[in-house]
Parts: structure tokens; C-alpha cells; sequence
């Protein structure tokens, strides 16, 4: 069982030996890496394990035991010994051809290590894991489900702490990630550790029940999992969902909420049944092709018996849409809905139109308003005068120059503009969507699976809870009614009216006007609809 | 999680206007739906949520319904008949009327021709006219929910003739919408909440945060269950800092990821605490016979620390799962877990009342002596001086694992406070109606700032501690420390609701409009600069702290000028490419 916690539940205070850490170069640009003290693959390094990086070369023991968030500078790190590396395995393999190889054998030892010196430039920023860095930093092998996505895919499936959820096929793993984050309630060997009312009571324990066919995508997921240390939460099956369903080991993973990112989660649908996939009556009823019903075992459903199931498939097409809810309505699925979510990235800057910026030389800023655009021309007008001889009129607006003799974009000139003149402040504050947006990701379809409530069931509830009806003539109790306020009540009387008024104009809209008698027996019929 | 509707419960039912109806089943009592009827409470109690029910023509000499559970099959025929209809086009148009007798259809064309064609007309069987014996007949007898009444009044309706099959459907769909007599029964939980906050009750009370918008503030703040698995590792715990003016919502949302909003299942669900609950707190507090001994019964970890305005928190909205503040039920996990405590305690406790003035001691002999109600009074003064007391003192030590708001307050100087309070690595995530107060945010986090910042610091600034300037209240030029927040950026999100429906699937025609709702997200970060040390004069974990202050300054070898340059030579690179795009724009 696991040992460790996995820094993606429990990061706790500082980065650790053999965890996942996220190293942050900037914006958009992370890399994730587990930390090693100890280099096992012998990269080559003298200073150990080192994340090579755009902005420096970072050994992993400068970053082990330091605190989440810490800025960390850029080691000098010989990277030309990389080179020695690719020798080195060569030279491995002529070992094994059962050539002399012991000159390696001394850089081999860990013992060689060397002292880190600080770089003269670079830094990173050194952070946990979170579902969120590891999606936008993850190896991809598929399409990725990303953060507007699945964090309202888990909030409408209601995918909580203690949630059994399933989850086809699992790609890279993207929602796997997040989905073991939305769910895990802790592991079974750990229970109990805090004393408090809640915890000391027993907690159903959730887990991701991660299927994918891919052999390799599989492979690789299991790895990383481990390597996460998260495989008390999620448990991956090799498995085409759509051929073999949901089962685990022959057992229901007894699922409350489903996410099927699958090209035809129709197909999955009859295995997520709570009785079995339907008897084929309809014949063209071809959607139901995925299950045979005659392996003749008893039907296992894959269900949570006792709750009402939540599922979302994940679409890119909108034929792909209209087959799984066409299927979801003949296998008994229930509310329906599709929805489309879309999100932007807002970028904020300071647009400073008309401020004389002293950079590029040539560029003419545009004025800021018609009085700086008059100064200007007035100025070009008065030197076009000089030159010919004629004394400028009115005032002489004298052109703001700026040191152009040095350089703009050199160091000292930005370093003047953002200190002296505090160029951050200049201009107005605006905002706009950033450059690349995700019009489409893929289509939500939501369904819920009611459970099944037989007539034993409702005998003994009735049982228990004797049904209580008023006769006429009863004298009302006060306070006996639930459900609505005296406000409420009259304020759907209100709305009936409206409604009685709104119906009658629809139908004096599109009704011949000669049938008035018909209109006024419309009007009749819906007030006899209110009791 | 919700699988049974449970004695007083709160929960949602769902019109076929899909009007929504909260309330709290009582058991033993009557519901009334308005004109639709009214039925008895003990027919949808201990019945699974997520079922249609429909009410049920009343017995001759009662006055409230019975209730039959419509199967999805019967939600679905007409959706269904009208698919097959398409999937097998007749060449006729056709009017076909509920062959089961319980549901009709009026069923022209297949999806093709609605589309092209307005002027498609339906067979002369829809031209029906119902006779005024039928209606007095009709009217009389009040059968069937509505639906009979429905086909009749739309077969009588012989402007019908002059739809396409297209509005037909729509206009059938209203009809149905308006008269049948059914409900759905859904659990009260954060999405429902949020769903009936925002398009019945009152969406501006909750900040017009929607689904989506509440969903992202939770992932990008990485709350969830984090209950230290060992007490020795408290710190591998999580512990989540709040401000929240939605009345709870947002509270509400974060404790049911965590797994603090409901209590557990085995555990009653009623509203009040029993009598034999009563008895186990009164046992607990007589127990302790010190102060030191009062049991405060927070929890440490996987808690929610609610900063607030006012003397009291506002968190009305708990109420629908069934908590309250002033009268917490021990059994709720909230009440361990939801630590509150105001702006005051945090920034100036000693003129806090509750925590600058503990109870008076008694010894255990006055105790014994003294009437039990006094008593009782006693040990309730001291549980409540502890508690605060305990809350106060661990949210001023820090260290929390994230932080979340949605405030109308200046998100500014909301984090002038909290961001001392998180630890390295905590994401922060802020929520806002409008966009301003976040565009003004990020602007104090531009690289540009931040360069200026690190190449010139405010005068006096460099002399301080790091934990000084972790507390740095900020000047003119820099209202935050633009060095302690990484990544601040801003985004938005909107759900698009669809239509699907056979041949006719499209986006839906109207929204809601109001306040789009964005999230600002950053992350706390430690800057290397000079030395490290405790973080501040909320931090008390000395002892600790110097250990990471041990590391971080074996690292920080020949910091000084040097290691500013370097920093700035980074962010030079942004600011020049943040400048060149300006200077395209405006050269446009
Ligand atoms: C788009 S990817 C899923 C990405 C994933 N949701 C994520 O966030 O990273 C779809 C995956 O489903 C797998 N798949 C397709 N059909 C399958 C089936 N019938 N059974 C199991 N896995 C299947 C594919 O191999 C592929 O890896």
C-alpha cells in the first residue's frame, strides 16, 4: 500500500525526495519533475539529478527540502558532461557485448558530486503539484480535458469526497488527476489519524475507476499514478469499456458518478445499467449493439444501488451528441442536458496611446487627444515656416525629445522609464480577451440514473410513514401546509393570472379571428386546470 | 450521497414550468403546489431523489392527491415517438394522438422538411373542434394531470393547422409545460443552490456566481479533503482561509469538496440536536475541570477559516444543510471544521472583547458548589473564550494552503492581510461579479511593477526582515509587495445550455444576462532575496522556520546586487516584449 502521500493531496510544507514537483519557468511554461537525490538513471551530472532548463540548470538537491513557492536561482552546471553521458551508455552496450568498460565505473558513484555554485543568471519558482499544473504540464499522448472542463464536469456529477467515479478512456490522464483530487476521502490505512466529531465517525472512501484500451497510454498511466502516489485513489483497468464494461476483477465498482471520454460513449451506455442491458424489442434499436446479453452470466451492474447516478459524456461532435442522448433516453437516463463551456483568458495592460515611450526611434506615438495632435501639427506648420525664411506664428511648441542618443531598449533606458518615470502607472489600465481562445472544446451531455424503487420497497416505506390525507370538511390546521408561503401562494396565483392572459393573447395572436368562441374556451379550459 | 429523502430535509421540486420549490419535508405534514394540488409529505419521504412523481386525480371527499411515479419511459415517449416518426418518414402529414392514452403526439414531417418549409400544413383530423358539451364534460371531470385536456385544447386550437411542425413542437412543449401536474424531487445541494440562487431567489445576494465561476474558484484554490492522514504530520494537512459575502454559498461550496457539508450518513440528519446529543456535550463540558481542558472540538485540519465583516458571520444559506452558526449542531462536521472569526480578531484581537478578556477561573471545589444552570453557563463562557481564543491564534500563526474570496470589499486590501497568513506554494483565487476590482489587482502584479519594485524598492524596505516584508503594508507606488504573487492572471467562464431534441438541436435562444463573473488566480511565492526568516509576527513555529531559513541561506551565497540584476535581466525580457506590443498597437 502507499507509503508516501501523494503531494498532489498532502503537499505539505517543503518539496521532498521522490515526489512530484512542478518547476515554474513562467507563464505557460512549467515542467513537471520528480525529485531525486540521488541520480539512479546516472544522467552524467556531477551535481546529481539536474532539471535543465531555458532558464538555467537546477540540480535536484538544490531544490529537495526547500519550501513550496521558494524562487530558486540557477546552478552552474557543466552541461557538456551530458555528452560523457551518451558515451557512457554506449560504452554500456559494449559492456555487455563483454567489452572493458571499468573507467566508467568510478563516475557511476554518487560520491562524485559535486558542490553547487550559483549561476549568474535564471531563476525558477519551485510548487506543488495540483491538478491544474499537471494538466497545462503533463506529457500529452491524447486530446486533454482542461481545467473549465472538468472542474464543472466534477461539480455537476457531483464528484465529492467519497465519490466512486468511473472514468473512460483515461488518455493522459488529465481527468484522472483531478477527478482522484474531487474524490479522495482518504486511504484505508491511514484512517482515523484526526481526532475530531466528523473524522472519528466512519467515511465511505472514494476512487477513481480509470479504464483505457490503449496498451501503451495504459502502461504509462499506471507509472505515473504510482509515481504520484495515487494509486490508493485510482485503479486503472486495461479494458474496451465499450466490448467488456465496468466490472473490476469481476466486482461492481459500485460507481455514484461516470465521465465517459470516449469517441461512442454510446456504446458504453447499456453496461451502465442498474438491471442489465434492455431486451432488444425495438429492432432498430441499433445502438444497443455494444452488450450480448448471452454470456448468460448474472447481470453485474457497475452501479452505486443506492444512489441516484450522475454521468457526462465529453464530445467534440454534435452527431456524436444526438446518439448518446438518443440512447440515454431509451436506457431510462433522466434530465437530460447538454451544455458547451466556454472560457477566456483575460490579458490586463496599461495602453498608453500618446505617451512618448523614447524607444523605437521613427515610430511617431499617436496623440492621446485632439490638443496634443493640434500641438504637433502647429509645430510641424511653425518648422515648415522657419524653413521658409518666415518667422513661426503663435507658440512654439518645442518637440519632447528624449535622449536618443542611447540605445531604448537597452537596460539602463527601461530600468530609467520603470523607476524614474514609473511607466507601470502611465496610461489607462485596459483589458481584453487574450490572443488564442478555445472556442470548442467538446459538447457536455448530463444525464442522471434515478435508482430503482419496486413496489416492496414503497409498501415498507408507507409502512413506516403512514400517508396522511384531509378529508373535505376538515378543519385546516394552521401551519399544516408546507411547501408555500402565504407571499408564494399568492404570488403563483398572480402568475396563474398571467399566465391564463399570456395564453389567451398566444391564441388570439394565431387564431382566425372567427373563432372567437374558441378563444373564450381555451380560456375556460385552463381555469379549470387551477384548483 | 443523497439517496433518500431524509425527515426535514431540505430539499427542491422541480415544476414542469421548471419554476423550482424549496422547502423542508416535515414529516406529517401537507405540500402544496400551488394550483397544481397538494399532497402528503409522507409520500415522498425515505423515496429516492431524482423522481418524477405526478399528482394524482383526488379521491371523491379528500382534499390532497396521491402520487404516482412516472417512469423515465413515459418522460421520454414523446421525444422518443417523434424520433422514430423522423428515423421512418411517412409521406402524409399526420396527427397522432397518444396511442397508450396517456400521452399524445402531434407528429407531422421529418426534421428536413420543418426546416425548410413555414408553410407546411397537418391533416384535417387536427381541425377538431371540441363541442361545448365536451368541455362542460372536460371541466367536470378534471381527469387525467391535464394531458387529455392538452390534446383536446391543441386539437381544438385550429390555428394549429397554421404552424409547421417546428413551432408546433415548441408550442406543444409550452402547453405541456404549463399543465401537467408533475414534479421532479431533486436534493438540495451547491449546484442546486446555486441554480436556484441565481435564476429564482436572488442572484445578486450570491454575486451572480454561477456554476462554472463557483466550480473554477474551488479547482484553482486546490481546496479538497486533506485531513492529515498521522497527527505528528499535522502540516501535511490542509487548511483553507476565506472571505465570503454570498450569505455561505461560497462556504458552502468549498465544505462540500472537502467533505465537511454534510454530516455523515450514519449520523442523524436531524435539524436539532437530540436529547441524548444535548447529554454528550453536557458530559463533555462538565469533564474538564481546567480551562486548558476545555474541549474547543476544532478540528486542525481539512478546516475553512471564515474571515468576516461583521461581528457575526452571515451564512444564512447554511441553513439549507441544515447548519447554523449561532446554534451549531455538534454532530455537523461544520462545526469542528468552519472556524470564523472576524477582521478585527485577525488584525487587532487585544481590542476584541471575546478574546481579550477570558472568563473569570473557578476552581473545581467553586464549581461543585455551584447551581448547575450557573455552571453550565460557566463552562459555556469558557468553550467560547476557547474557542475564539484557539481560532484566533492559529489563523494569526499562518501557514494556511490556500486562500478564497468572493467579497465586495477591495480585493487589495483583503490580501494586504491574508497573504502573510499563506504559505509558499498556496494558490490564491478571488471572485468577482465585475472585472475592475481584479483588472486593478493584476495591474499591482505587472512585471513591470514588479521590476521596478525589485530594481528600486520603496525607501527603508530592504532593511526589513523577510517576514517584515511578507507584512509590508504597502505605499503609493506599490499598494502590495508585487514580489509575493506569482502567475496573477484573470479569466471567465460561461455555460452554454443547449437544446437536443430530434431535428431540432440548437443553442438556447435566451440566457441569463447580469454580471459575467471572473476569477483572479495567483500563487504565493517566497522571493529569494537575502535571507529567509519567520515569516512575520503572526508565524509562532520558530523553531521551524529557522530550519527553513537554515536552507534557504546556504543557498542564498552570494545573493546581494548580484542576484537583483539577475532577476531583473528575466523580467526585462517581458517588459520589453509587454512594450513592444504596445508600441505595435498604437502604430497601428
Ligand atoms: C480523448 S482521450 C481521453 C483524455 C482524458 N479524458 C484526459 O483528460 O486526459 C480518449 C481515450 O479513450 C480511449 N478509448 C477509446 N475507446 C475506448 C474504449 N472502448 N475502452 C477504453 N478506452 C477507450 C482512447 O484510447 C483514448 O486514450
Amino acid at each position: 500500500m502507499a507509503s508516501k502521500l501523494s503531494p498532489f493531496l498532502h503537499a505539505g510544507p517543503v518539496a521532498t525526495d521522490d515526489n512530484l514537483s512542478i518547476i515554474h519557468l513562467k507563464r505557460d511554461l512549467q515542467t513537471p519533475t520528480i525529485l531525486r537525490s540521488y541520480d539512479k538513471d546516472d544522467e552524467g551530472y556531477s551535481e546529481g539529478k539536474v532539471v535543465n532548463t531555458r532558464f538555467g540548470s537546477f540540480p535536484h538537491k538544490t531544490l529537495i527540502g526547500l519550501p513550496w513557492g521558494s524562487q530558486v536561482r540557477a546552478s552552474r552546471v557543466d552541461t557538456g558532461s551530458r555528452g560523457r553521458r551518451q558515451e557512457k551508455k554506449k560504452k554500456r552496450k559494449s559492456d555487455e557485448a563483454g567489452l572493458d568498460a571499468s573507467k566508467e565505473e568510478a563516475g557511476d558513484t554518487p560520491k562524485e558530486e559535486k558542490e553547487t555554485v550559483t549561476a549568474s543568471s535564471g531563476f525558477i519558482h519551485l510548487l506543488p503539484p495540483t491538478p491544474e499544473n499537471w494538466t497545462s504540464s503533463l506529457p500529452h499522448r491524447t486530446q486533454v480535458v482542461y481545467t473549465p472542463d472538468y472542474s464543472y464536469i466534477l461539480h455537476r456529477i457531483r464528484a465529492r469526497p467519497g465519490t466512486n467515479i468511473i472514468e473512460a478512456g483515461a488518455g493522459s490522464g488529465s481527468f484522472t488527476h483531478a477527478s482522484a483530487r474531487a474524490v479522495y476521502s482518504g486511504l484505508p490505512s491511514t484512517e482515523g489519524g484526526e481526532l475530531s466529531v466528523s473524522a472519528s465517525k466512519r467515511r465511505k472512501l472514494g476512487k477513481v475507476w480509470s479504464f483505457e484500451f490503449h496498451e501503451q497510454r495504459h502502461e504509462k498511466l499506471v507509472k505515473e499514478i504510482q509515481d504520484h502516489g495515487l494509486e490508493g485513489v485510482v485503479q486503472i483497468t486495461h479494458r474496451d469499456v465499450c466490448e467488456d464494461g465496468f466490472l473490476v476483477n469481476e466486482e461492481s465498482p459500485k460507481a455514484d458518478a461516470i465521465f465517459l471520454d470516449l469517441p461512442a460513449p454510446w456504446l458504453a451506455l447499456p453496461h451502465l445499467s442498474r438491471s442489465g442491458p434492455p431486451a432488444k424489442e425495438e429492432k432498430e434499436d441499433a445502438e444497443s449493439n455494444g452488450m450480448d446479453s448471452s454470456k448468460g452470466k448474472p447481470f453485474v451492474s457497475p452501479l452505486n444501488p443506492t444512489v441516484p447516478v450522475h454521468l457526462c459524456t465529453f464530445s467534440p461532435c454534435i452527431e456524436q451528441v444526438q446518439r448518446t442522448v438518443s440512447v440515454m433516453r431509451h436506457l431510462g437516463w433522466t434530465d437530460i442536458s447538454m451544455v458547451e463551456v466556454a472560457q477566456k483568458r483575460i490579458e490586463v495592460r496599461r495602453e498608453r496611446v500618446g505617451i512618448d515611450n523614447g524607444q523605437q526611434r521613427g515610430i511617431q506615438a499617436t496623440p492621446a487627444n485632439v490638443d496634443e495632435a493640434l500641438a504637433r501639427l502647429k509645430e510641424v506648420e511653425g518648422n515648415f515656416q522657419t524653413f521658409h525664411g518666415q518667422e513661426p506664428t503663435g507658440e512654439t511648441t518645442k518637440p519632447k525629445k528624449v535622449k536618443r542618443e542611447q540605445n531604448p531598449n537597452n537596460r539602463e533606458t527601461i530600468m530609467e522609464s520603470l523607476v524614474e518615470r514609473k511607466v507601470y502607472k502611465e496610461g489607462r489600465l485596459v483589458h481584453k480577451t487574450e490572443p488564442d481562445v478555445k472556442t470548442h472544446t467538446s459538447y457536455l451531455v448530463f444525464a442522471i440514473l434515478p435508482v430503482q424503487w419496486t413496489a416492496e420497497d414503497e409498501e415498507k416505506v408507507r409502512a413506516k410513514w403512514a400517508i396522511k390525507v384531509r378529508k373535505t370538511g376538515d378543519q385546516e390546521v394552521d401551519g399544516e401546509v408546507v411547501g408555500v408561503s402565504r407571499r408564494q401562494q399568492k404570488k403563483a396565483a398572480r402568475q396563474a393570472m398571467k399566465d391564463n392572459a399570456a395564453a389567451k393573447k398566444e391564441a388570439s395572436l394565431s387564431a382566425p379571428p372567427s373563432e372567437d368562441e374558441n378563444k373564450d374556451l381555451i380560456a375556460d379550459l385552463e381555469k379549470t386546470l387551477e384548483v | 450521497m443523497h439517496s433518500l429523502v431524509q425527515p426535514n430535509e431540505w430539499v427542491v421540486l422541480r415544476l414542469p414550468s421548471d419554476t423550482l420549490k424549496v422547502l423542508q419535508i416535515v414529516p406529517n405534514t401537507i405540500v402544496s403546489l400551488g394550483k397544481y394540488g397538494t399532497f402528503s409529505s409522507n409520500l415522498v419521504l425515505e423515496r429516492p431523489y431524482n423522481l418524477t412523481y405526478e399528482l394524482l386525480d383526488r379521491e371523491a371527499g379528500q382534499k390532497d392527491s396521491g402520487l404516482r411515479i412516472v417512469p423515465a419511459s413515459e418522460l421520454h415517449a414523446d421525444t422518443i415517438a417523434e424520433e422514430n416518426a423522423a428515423a421512418n418518414p411517412v409521406n402524409d402529414d399526420k396527427v397522432v394522438i397518444g396511442g397508450d392514452g396517456v400521452e399524445f403526439e402531434l407528429v407531422a414531417e421529418n426534421g428536413e422538411v420543418i426546416m425548410r418549409s413555414n408553410r407546411e400544413t397537418i391533416d384535417d383530423s387536427a381541425r377538431q373542434t371540441l363541442t361545448m358539451e365536451e368541455i362542460e364534460t372536460l371541466k367536470q371531470e378534471g381527469t387525467g394531470a391535464g394531458k387529455d385536456l392538452i390534446a383536446k385544447l391543441m386539437l381544438s386550437h385550429t390555428a394549429l393547422d397554421q404552424k409547421t411542425t417546428f413551432s408546433l413542437a415548441k408550442y406543444k412543449l409550452l402547453k405541456t409545460k404549463k399543465y401537467l401536474r408533475r414534479f421532479t424531487i431533486l436534493p438540495m445541494d451547491v449546484p442546486m443552490l446555486t441554480y436556484w440562487m441565481m435564476e429564482e431567489k436572488d442572484a445578486a445576494k450570491i454575486f451572480e456566481m454561477r456554476d462554472e465561476m463557483l466550480a473554477l474558484v474551488g479547482c484553482w484554490a486546490n481546496v479538497h479533503y486533506s485531513v492529515a492522514p498521522n497527527p505528528e504530520a499535522s502540516e501535511t494537512g490542509g487548511r483553507w482561509l476565506m472571505v465570503d459575502e454570498t450569505g455561505g454559498l461560497l462556504v458552502a461550496a468549498m465544505a462540500e469538496r472537502m467533505g465537511i457539508l454534510y454530516p455523515p450518513q450514519d449520523a442523524p440528519r436531524s435539524l436539532y440536536p437530540t436529547e441524548a446529543q444535548e447529554k454528550e456535550e453536557q458530559a463533555l463540558q462538565t469533564s474538564a475541570h481546567s480551562p486548558d481542558g476545555f474541549r474547543t472540538s476544532l478540528a486542525s485540519t481539512n478546516t475553512l477559516t471564515l474571515l468576516h465583516n461583521n461581528a457575526q458571520p452571515n451564512l444564512s444559506l447554511l441553513k439549507y444543510f441544515n447548519f447554523a452558526v449561532d446554534t451549531p449542531n455538534p454532530t455537523h462536521p461544520l462545526t469542528a471544521h468552519l472556524h470564523t472569526l472576524s477582521w478585527l480578531q485577525l488584525i487587532s484581537p487585544e481590542l476584541d472583547t471575546t478574546y481579550s478578556t477570558p472568563p473569570v477561573s473557578h476552581t473545581p471545589e467553586e464549581l461543585l458548589a455551584m447551581k448547575s444552570g450557573k455552571r453550565g453557563t460557566y463552562y459555556r463562557k469558557h468553550r467560547r473564550w476557547a474557542r475564539t481564543k484557539s481560532i484566533v491564534d492559529s489563523t494569526r500563526n499562518g501557514s494556511f494552503s490556500g486562500l478564497v474570496v468572493a467579497s465586495a470589499m477591495d480585493p487589495v486590501s483583503i490580501l494586504r492581510h491574508t497573504i502573510p497568513l499563506l504559505a509558499g506554494g498556496a494558490p490564491i483565487s478571488i471572485y468577482s461579479p465585475t472585472i475592475e476590482p481584479l483588472t486593478a489587482l493584476a495591474d499591482f502584479y505587472s512585471t513591470s511593477r514588479r521590476t521596478a519594485f525589485i530594481q528600486a524598492p520603496p525607501a527603508g524596505f530592504e532593511e526589513l526582515s523577510s517576514g517584515e516584508k511578507e507584512q509590508w503594508q504597502g505605499d503609493e507606488d506599490f499598494p502590495l509587495n508585487p514580489t509575493l504573487v506569482l502567475g496573477a492572471s484573470i479569466q471567465t467562464s460561461r455555460v452554454r445550455n443547449w437544446q437536443v431534441l430530434p431535428g431540432r438541436t440548437h443553442p438556447e435562444m435566451t440566457g441569463r444576462g447580469g454580471a459575467e463573473g471572473y476569477l483572479f488566480t495567483g500563487i504565493k511565492v517566497l522571493p529569494a532575496e537575502g535571507k529567509v526568516e519567520a515569516r512575520g509576527k503572526y508565524r509562532k513555529k520558530k523553531a521551524e522556520n529557522e530550519d527553513k531559513t537554515a536552507t534557504i541561506k546556504t543557498e542564498e551565497n552570494g545573493a546581494g546586487p548580484e542576484a537583483k540584476k539577475r532577476r531583473i535581466d528575466a523580467d526585462l525580457a517581458e517588459v520589453k516584449a509587454e512594450r513592444d506590443t504596445r508600441m505595435e498597437d498604437v502604430s497601428q
